[in-house]
């Protein structure tokens, strides 16, 4: 039977290979001999016999070889062959198979982690059914995502296009459990939040349209899956059980399922709670207000309704609205986008970002590529001489090929199984990590096996695409005169090759992530040192909401509670200022206000001034916070209700109100049409960006205009822990019941404002330092052989008695010019590039010149320390050494 | 002329190593000479084709090679044809007829 003598030879040939491999040697032996017989019968001397015999047979292990090609299993046979002989190879010269593997680590690392990021934030849809009818609605213009609660009351009452509209807003609270409270974050949702979201409680029940239906309607509230798990030790039986939520008792209903966190893909709520009840919750009454426009809103659009059909209804509804209330509407215009990025106000800047450095990472891929194509092509070079010799004693160029196959397959399959490794560690290790900020933000990246998968058959693709790249080389090799040519006669010294090519495309790849590194390095060091027009250094940042601990700013005790902080923490020693405010710029959490000029009688937005942001401060929150004021006055607890309104305006404000900073004495008036009298002028600062233009502020009296949020300031140059420990005291000698959210160096509450040009200079840094790895191993990879190719020549030269100088043109210059022309394309392709990152890192401009400087002489530095090696090889050679070697 | 590994040669060079083993069981060298004295000197098969030749013929049953003594006394290794070689000789000549009178009929019309 065909088939079973088959198997039987198959495993014969793979089992007993040894005896198969006598029995042929012998076989083809003894035709040999029985040739050289049959020659010497038919009349020829014996050496001539014996001579013809070879020829016939045309080399004993060619024949053997091509026997062997033709058995079962042959292929799998010689594969084996082939992977021992591989990793014989590796381990001779592991400096090679090390650097590829790197550099293919390094490389496709990169893009796993980019690409991990993009996918978490940019292409994932929130984690909900049907994710694609879940969309946010935000004012067309202005810049942030908000809506007010009667906006979207309205939408939700008019519409024919969503099944369900519901808002959101993320606050702290302090929720009291089993006798301790903690600040948590939590959302205070309107009754559709849950059909929106479209999750199932995962125990007891979500909230319902009843729970929102009047102020106190319903005391639930729901826990995430994680408060519950890590709060509450998974108690099974937590549905009806009394919590304190800022002192109110809520009865928990439910608990939302696992992997749902909110409709923001970048925050973990802990906590959901009923809109209605904000008054109680927040301290003051916002719910019928169409000016307070701090809402998130999330809709689900009903099926077969498209985005179009919605957006034409919507804009309806709201040019309905905007003419039923003229004074606060007016211009109203809502449009849909993707929820999860802060509804989609960062949505743009993050997917630009990204973009731009999945582009780098691109770069840096292609760079890893090139570099590997040199670094085989370099390799399949220097064994010319071995490659000829296999050729000559019988090896086919296939099989010579298949070897070359084999150890770019080794390499990629080692450094693609690296590259997940890494890039698998860095998405879990992100995951794992909590941004220095007070707010809740964590990035959902999960490593998904496909994008891991997705990697290694990258790396593994263009290991073997790259490794396969010097196929030629072997092709056009003629053994005799490889052998001849004693192994060291190579074009390296006259043409340029493919690997020179692909040595300056690198480099120029190289540059373009180096000049990115350094423009957003130098954006970065600026924007930590530029004018925020307070200094927050030696300060010290206290924040707490009064209306955590049962205050309402309506409330005397609240005013009462802050004036008395204020005078205990004054008295501890070492504090050279304090004052308070209901926030402080840059926090994130500032409110804007339209201003209108001291003539105006008609408030509808279109005849404001501008828009200026609003702070409510205490005396000396001026100084504390280290704020210049220019002129008049700084404002005074004897500033009340009763007393005349009065402000503190800045800069901007006064000169685009008044055309000039002379500001002091004159009026202008607030949206409820208050006159309000300038006092004081003070220096310009930054108050929501650091990237933002001049912007107006305004600074109010907080005790005009009381407020629960408290902000207190503390300028001193004592030690932090110390000061931090007394400020704790003071607070919780007054009251106990006050949950601090923060206590800290103020810088450590700016970190959210320079997060972003953090993580930009942190991406491009590492990209950066990718490039600069990936040009000194290809830079020093080609010097380095260019050099082994040519030593013989040159020691030569130098028993000839040429100088040191001369040697270096001749050895190295070609690698210069290589350097130098990859550098100045890779910078002018940088300059380029860079202009889209300073849209990410405030004040990155490509235009600068220590940029240029610093790449300019990074990259020598870099070029002469990675040739540094090879230079050092040919100016110590010894030539009578070397020659006598060779 | 050199049997080259195309595939209708291939094919030839099997039906001529089968077709010499009707005779008896014989050893390379032998097989090789048969064939060049059979096709009156056509086919000269260099060891290089014969012996890849006959190790996958064996690995496909059709022929069975032990050790043995050549006519010099010198040890050799000889084939012989098996039953399913037979077999596959008849195929072969079947297909080789079919071939070689499609190729006459070309030649012919033309």
């Amino acid at each position: 039977m065909p088939l079973v003598v088959k198997v039987r030879s198959f495993l014969r040939n793979l089992f007993l290979s040894q005896r198969v491999e006598a029995d042929l040697d012998q076989e083809v032996r003894s035709h040999l001999e029985m040739l050289t017989e049959e020659n010497i019968r038919a009349g020829m001397p014996r050496h001539e016999a014996q001579r013809a015999a070879w020829m016939e047979l045309g080399g004993v292990e060619q024949v053997k070889e091509q026997v062997r090609d033709s058995r079962t299993g042959a292929f799998l046979d010689s594969l084996l062959q082939d992977l021992r002989f591989a990793l014989r190879q590796m381990r001779r010269s592991p400096g090679f198979a090390l650097t590829a593997m790197l550099i293919l680590t390094l490389g496709i690392a990169a893009n796993v982690i980019v690409f991990g990021v993009l996918q978490a934030l940019v292409l994932r849809q929130l984690d909900v059914p049907h994710a694609d009818q879940v969309m946010t609605l935000q004012p067309k213009e202005g810049g942030g995502p908000f809506v007010s609660h009667p906006q979207m009351r309205d939408v939700r009452d008019a519409n024919t296009v969503f099944s369900a509209v519901a808002v959101f807003e993320i606050q702290d609270f302090g929720l009291e459990a089993n006798g301790v409270t903690r600040p948590v974050w939590g959302c205070e949702v309107s009754g559709q939040y849950f059909e929106v979201v479209g999750v199932k409680a995962f125990l007891g029940r979500l909230l319902e349209r009843s729970d929102d239906d009047h102020p106190g309607a319903s005391e639930a509230a729901v826990l995430s899956w994680s408060a519950w798990k890590s709060d509450f030790g998974a108690d099974p039986n937590i549905v009806g059980k009394t919590v304190r939520i800022d002192k109110q008792p809520y009865t928990i209903v439910g608990v939302t399922p696992e992997g749902f966190y909110g409709t923001e893909k970048i925050a973990q709520m802990d906590l959901y709670v009923p809109m209605a009840n904000e008054a109680s919750l927040d301290g003051f009454d916002w719910l019928e207000s169409r000016t307070y426009r701090n809402l998130f809103s999330v809709v689900r659009l009903k099926d077969g309704i498209t985005v179009p059909q919605a957006q034409a209804e919507l804009n309806t509804i709201t040019a309905r609205v905007a003419q039923q209330h003229p004074k606060e509407e007016e211009g109203l215009a809502l449009k849909l986008a993707r929820p999860g990025l802060i509804g989609d106000f960062v949505g743009g800047p993050v997917r630009g970002f990204l973009a731009g450095v999945m582009g780098l990472a691109g770069i840096v891929l292609l760079a890893c590529c090139a570099n590997l194509g040199g670094l085989f092509a370099a390799r399949t070079a220097d064994r010319a001489r071995e490659i000829a010799i296999r050729m000559a004693i019988g090896s086919s160029r296939w099989r010579i090929v298949r070897h070359l196959l084999v150890e770019a397959l080794v390499i990629s399959i080692v450094g693609g199984m690296c590259a997940c490794g890494v890039g698998w560690m860095a998405l879990t290790g992100l995951a794992n990590w909590h941004p220095p900020t007070r707010y809740p933000l964590k990035l959902f990246v999960v490593p998904q096996p496909s994008l891991i998968l997705m990697a290694f058959l990258i790396s593994v693709v263009a290991g073997v695409v790259f490794g396969l790249m010097p196929l030629r080389q072997i092709f056009k090799t003629d053994p005799n005169e490889t052998i001849k040519g004693g192994g060291s006669q190579s074009p390296a010294g006259r043409r340029w090759v493919l690997r020179d090519v692909l040595l300056a495309a690198q480099i120029a790849l190289c540059c373009v992530t180096v000049t990115a590194a350094f423009v957003s390095l130098r954006g970065l060091s600026r924007a930590l040192t530029m004018d925020l027009g307070f200094h927050p250094k030696n300060a010290l940042l206290t924040q707490f909401d009064l209306s955590q601990a049962g205050y309402t700013s309506n409330d005397a005790a609240a005013d009462h509670f802050q004036r008395r902080l204020l005078e205990r923490v004054s008295q501890i020693p070492g504090v050279e200022a304090a004052g308070y405010a209901n926030t402080t710029p840059l926090s994130g959490a500032v409110s804007m206000s339209g201003i209108f000029s001291q003539q105006s009688v008609d408030f509808r937005p279109s005849n404001r001034a501008f828009h200026s942001y609003i702070f409510d401060v205490s005396p000396g929150y001026l100084n504390a916070a280290g704020t210049a004021l220019l002129a008049g006055r700084d404002l005074s607890f004897s500033d009340t209700a009763k007393t005349p309104a009065v402000a503190i305006v800045n800069q901007e404000f006064a000169r685009r109100l008044f055309n000039s900073e002379q500001a002091v004495g004159r009026y202008f008036k607030s949206g409820d049409g208050v006159s309000i009298q300038v006092v004081g002028v003070m220096a310009d600062g930054k108050y929501f960006t650091l990237s933002e233009d001049p912007q107006a502020a305004a600074f109010f009296p907080i005790s005009q205009k009381a407020s629960t949020s408290t902000a207190l300031v503390v300028r001193t140059q004592r030690n932090t822990a110390d000061m931090v420990a007394a400020i704790r005291e003071v607070v919780s000698d007054l009251d106990r019941g006050v949950p601090i959210r923060e206590l800290g160096p103020w810088n450590t509450d700016l970190a959210l404002s320079f997060f972003p040009s953090q993580v930009a200079t942190v991406a491009l840094g590492v990209f950066g330092a990718f490039g600069l790895l990936l040009s000194i191993a290809g830079t020093f990879g080609l010097a380095s052989y260019t050099v082994s190719k040519r030593l013989r020549e040159m020691s030569i030269r130098v028993a000839l008695g040429a100088q040191a100088k001369q040697i270096l043109s001749a050895a190295l210059g070609r690698m210069l010019v290589l350097l130098s022309s990859g550098s100045v394309v890779g910078i002018v392709l940088g300059v380029a590039a860079s202009r889209i990152l300073s849209a990410i890192v405030y004040q990155a401009s490509a235009h600068d010149p220590f940029v240029l400087v610093a790449v300019v002489f990074t990259l020598l530095l870099t070029g002469s320390l990675s040739v540094a090696g090879p230079v050092k090889r040919v100016l110590h050679a010894d030539p009578a050494k070397l020659l006598r070697e060779q | 002329m050199r049997a080259e590994p195309t595939s209708l040669l291939q094919g030839t060079l099997d039906l001529l190593i089968l077709k010499s083993l009707i005779a008896g069981e014989q050893h390379g060298l032998g097989i090789s000479r048969r064939i060049q004295q059979i096709t009156g000197g056509t086919f000269v098969v260099k060891p290089g084709s014969l012996f890849p030749a006959l190790h996958r013929m064996e690995e496909e049953g059709w022929i069975a090679s032990f050790w043995g003594e050549s006519e010099n006394n010198r040890r050799a290794k000889y084939y012989r044809l098996s039953k399913a070689g037979l077999k596959q000789l008849e195929v072969e000549t079947k297909r080789w007829g079919r071939v070689s009178w499609a190729i006459a009929q070309a030649l012919e019309t033309s």
